[in-house]
């Protein structure tokens, strides 16, 4: 009989674990803090996410932007937060992990000093040239800079300067290196021949499809879904790519409950099809939680990756 | 070439009551925000955008271009009342509006800004609508080079306000410049003049500088030289006749080629992505002061200079959509925010645009055609309501909008770190001027320096630091000649006035 209720009460109690979890309440408002400035691609699915939340949850979740050094400045406000769930974070990957392996002496935090809670989606990265240039590859890119004695090529973050000095290490492309502010001055530069080839997150997709540009490589891990014929770096024979994702942290300490109910609430949110919508059309890309462990994974492998990189 | 069906299909979606309702909410909602020192129109816009969610696209568009247009107007408000512009681009409507209202027709000087505002941005939005797709095409043969051999141009236009004595001006010119390399270099990405701070990475926000500078410093000026006792703001002689009140039509139609003028340059600014109002603004002032028969009743209330500034800033906008949606690029802030407005929608401006989503695209233009007769109407019985709220007593105002610029620098900054700024550079704006050197020059240098760095670093790439390869760029050249030609004539006529 005891047994019977040792079982019974064992069962109970891990059904009502979860269920508990799901019991927790913030005491307050949550403040959702955004790592970038209003109107951009991450304020845009930050504040939608909020939105999304505060409907499904009835919590009242307030989106905050909190700019400054790609998202460096608000996480190192974020070590000064609770951890009571009051304040969640979300930032993108490259920018921390490359600030990390940059000047990771100065930084007052690492890897360790947070809770993760999931992710957005990933950013798609691509190569492209204009429709009319003599090559389709990077091999003929490379090749075709040898014979004009270097060509230009635009870039708008770290991580790809990084890879074209790689690229010319490894091929003696001799790429002239121009550095940019966004995907729509590279998109500019290509259409108006100022370069020969650029990276790309998006804006060159509705190009692709007119026929103005053509992609000449997949700069992540994987092909894009929109252009499944296109290889990756990788597939090309340079080991090279980066994999830059949106992603949720909080203070470190969250309580069980709390973190299991935020990542819960999170996840709820970024499956919901609003946010689906929104991602496929401010990303052209799909939803995709790696969840709060997967998420630690994703950064751990990242900063190996960006370390790999600079070397 | 898109079908006169469809354009006509698109003016019938936009003219509708419920988007005439969006339009105008729009306006009025970014007058009253415009006319608030230190919050302004693009901070309305960024909050408003996750609310467009559950609109349709259309009345969501309207809305935010309504907001948009509402701001150029309401954003003359303050720099015309008191003195304290906002943004760098309103500082220009300052320099004659204020002296205006100083004289007691503040209604006379806000009307000039509204009547000049909607002439500009009317002037623009017809280019954008019947010729933007050439004008495009245009803008793309401009690159990193030529962008920087403009602003060289723009330069030597502007520097024509330097003042008396030059020495001081380039100083002033050189410290904006210096702030302006605080933040990561933008072609290596090392941080620079940061002192350990993570939020000066990107730089010195220019929200706060542009609001401390200009619009604290003033505020604290005033402040310290008010007197014991509730004086109004701005003295309104009860004597006033109708004509000091409003602006009579041979008053605007004198100001028709400095409009036109302005509205040019605007809109050719405008198109090109990257340069933006402030020198807009400041390049119209600039030209028409130097090619007025009476320069030297500039700064003093002359209407042409409201007329040269507002119609310039105000065309920005307009033209601003010419790129974003024949290209994709947006020219500035407020631009990239009606991007987004259109992406959350699932429209994404590009090359297809016009082709696949005619129908909208002219049905914004539409949109856009009612806020501007919106803004008229809206302005009239707004600037009343302002010119009544500026009979109250300085301690009054002064101390809102003290409070206004610290509630909309923190909003726009994310924080206690950009409202440390702004006092900062207040107190430096206040010094500045106490010694006779000028912000304003400061502020322009300061906001056109980091987009100046990065075309000259680009520049130095794509020409390998060979400056003989220019012979490549001929656009360039003549710019540059241009410019060249502008500075040694200002200072032959400079040379000839001391004769």
């Amino acid at each position: 009989m005891n047994r019977i209720i040792a079982v019974a009460c064992a069962a109970i109690m891990s059904i009502a674990g979860p269920a508990l979890a799901q019991d927790w309440a913030p005491s307050g408002s949550v403040e959702l803090q955004i790592g970038f400035g209003a109107g951009g691609e991450t304020d845009t699915l930050g504040r939608v996410i909020a939105a999304t939340m505060e409907e499904q949850t009835g919590w009242n979740v307030v989106p905050q932007n909190k700019p400054g050094g790609g998202g460096i400045a608000m996480f190192t406000g974020l070590l000064n937060a609770d951890a009571d769930g009051s304040v969640i974070a979300m930032g993108v990957s490259m920018p921390v992990l490359i600030n990390l392996t940059l000047r990771g002496d100065q930084l007052p935090f690492d890897l360790d000093s947070f809770d993760y809670l999931g992710t957005v989606t990933r950013a798609q990265l691509a190569i492209i040239a204009r429709d009319d240039a003599p090559f389709d590859d990077i091999a003929s890119l490379v090749e075709y800079s040898k014979e004009q004695g270097g060509v230009p090529v635009a870039f708008d973050a770290k991580p790809q300067e990084l890879m074209l000095m790689a690229l010319n290490e490894q091929t003696g492309a001799g790429f002239k290196l121009v550095s940019t502010k966004s995907s729509a001055e590279m998109v500019q530069f290509v259409l108006g021949g100022q370069v020969q080839a650029s990276f790309n997150a998006g804006t060159h997709i509705q190009y692709l499809e007119k026929g103005d540009v053509k992609m000449l490589a997949s700069a992540n891990a994987d092909r894009h879904s929109y252009a499944q014929d296109v290889p990756t770096l990788q597939e090309q024979g340079y080991d090279l790519y980066t994999d830059p994702y949106f992603y949720f942290a909080a203070p470190k300490g969250l309580s069980d409950d709390a973190k299991s109910a935020l990542a819960a609430a999170l996840d709820a949110a970024i499956k919901s099809d609003k946010v689906q919508d929104v991602v496929t059309n401010v990303m052209q890309n799909s939803t995709n939680n790696l969840g709060p462990d997967g998420t630690k994974k994703m950064m751990e492998d990242g900063l190996e990756s960006v370390g790999d990189l600079f070397n | 070439m898109v079908d006169l069906s469809v354009i006509l299909a698109g003016f019938a979606d936009a003219f509708t009551p419920i988007n005439l309702m969006f339009v105008v909410c729009g306006v009025m909602l970014g007058q009253f925000v415009g006319a608030m020192p230190g919050i302004g129109p693009v901070m309305a816009m960024a909050i408003a955008i996750p609310f467009t969610f559950v609109i349709d696209p259309l009345p969501a568009i309207a809305f935010l271009v309504g907001i948009n247009k509402g701001g150029l107007v309401g954003g003359a408000v303050p720099a015309i009342l008191i003195n304290t512009p906002g943004t760098p681009d309103a500082a220009a409507t300052a320099m004659d509006g204020h002296p205006l209202a100083q004289q007691g027709k503040p209604e006379k000087a806000t009307k000039m800004a509204l009547y000049s505002s909607v002439t500009g941005d009317t002037f623009s939005d017809i280019v954008l609508v019947t010729i933007s797709a050439p004008l495009a095409l245009v803008a793309l043969k401009m690159g990193p080079v030529e962008i920087l051999a403009l602003m060289v141009f723009a330069f030597s236009v502007i520097a024509g306000l330097v003042g008396k004595s030059i020495s001081k001006g380039i100083i002033a010119a050189a410290l904006g410049m210096l702030a302006a390399t605080v933040g990561l270099d933008p072609e290596h990405a090392t941080p620079r003049y940061y002192f350990g701070y993570f939020e000066l990475f990107d730089g010195l926000s220019l929200a706060a500088v542009a609001i401390g500078m200009l619009a604290v410093a003033e505020i604290l000026r005033r402040l310290a030289s008010s007197k014991k006792g509730a004086s109004a703001t701005i003295d309104q002689p009860k004597d006033m006749t109708a004509a000091d009140r409003r602006v009579s039509f041979a008053e605007y139609w004198a100001c028709r080629f400095t409009m036109l003028r302005g509205a040019a340059i605007g809109t050719i600014l405008g198109a090109l992505p990257g340069v933006g109002s402030t020198a807009a603004a400041f390049m119209s002032y600039a030209a028409t002061k130097k090619s007025s028969k009476d320069p030297d009743s500039f700064g003093k209330g002359n209407l042409q200079g409201i007329a040269a500034a507002e119609s310039a800033n105000s065309a920005v906008m307009g033209a601003n959509l010419i790129p974003l949606l024949t290209l994709g690029i947006p020219g500035s802030v407020g631009a990239a925010l009606i991007i987004s407005a259109f992406v959350i929608h699932g429209i994404q401006p590009g090359p297809l645009l016009f082709e696949e989503q005619g129908r909208l695209v002219y049905g914004l233009f539409g949109a856009m055609i009612m806020a501007n007769f919106a803004n008229l109407f809206v302005g009239q019985l707004g600037l009343r309501l302002w010119s009544f709220v500026i009979r109250a007593p300085e301690s009054v105002i002064f101390s809102t909008a003290i409070l206004l610029c610290i509630a909309g620098v923190y909003l726009a900054t994310g924080g206690v770190f950009g409202v440390i700024i702004m006092l900062m550079a207040a107190a430096l704006g206040y010094v500045m001027t106490s010694f006779g050197f000028s912000p304003v020059i400061f502020i322009i240098a300061f906001f056109l320096g980091g987009r100046f760095e990065i075309a000259l670093s680009q520049s130095l790439v794509l020409l390998d630091g060979n400056v003989l390869a220019l012979i490549n760029y001929p656009i360039a050249l003549a710019l540059f000649a241009i410019a060249l030609i502008t500075m040694v004539w200002m200072i032959w006529a400079d040379r000839q006035k001391e004769l």
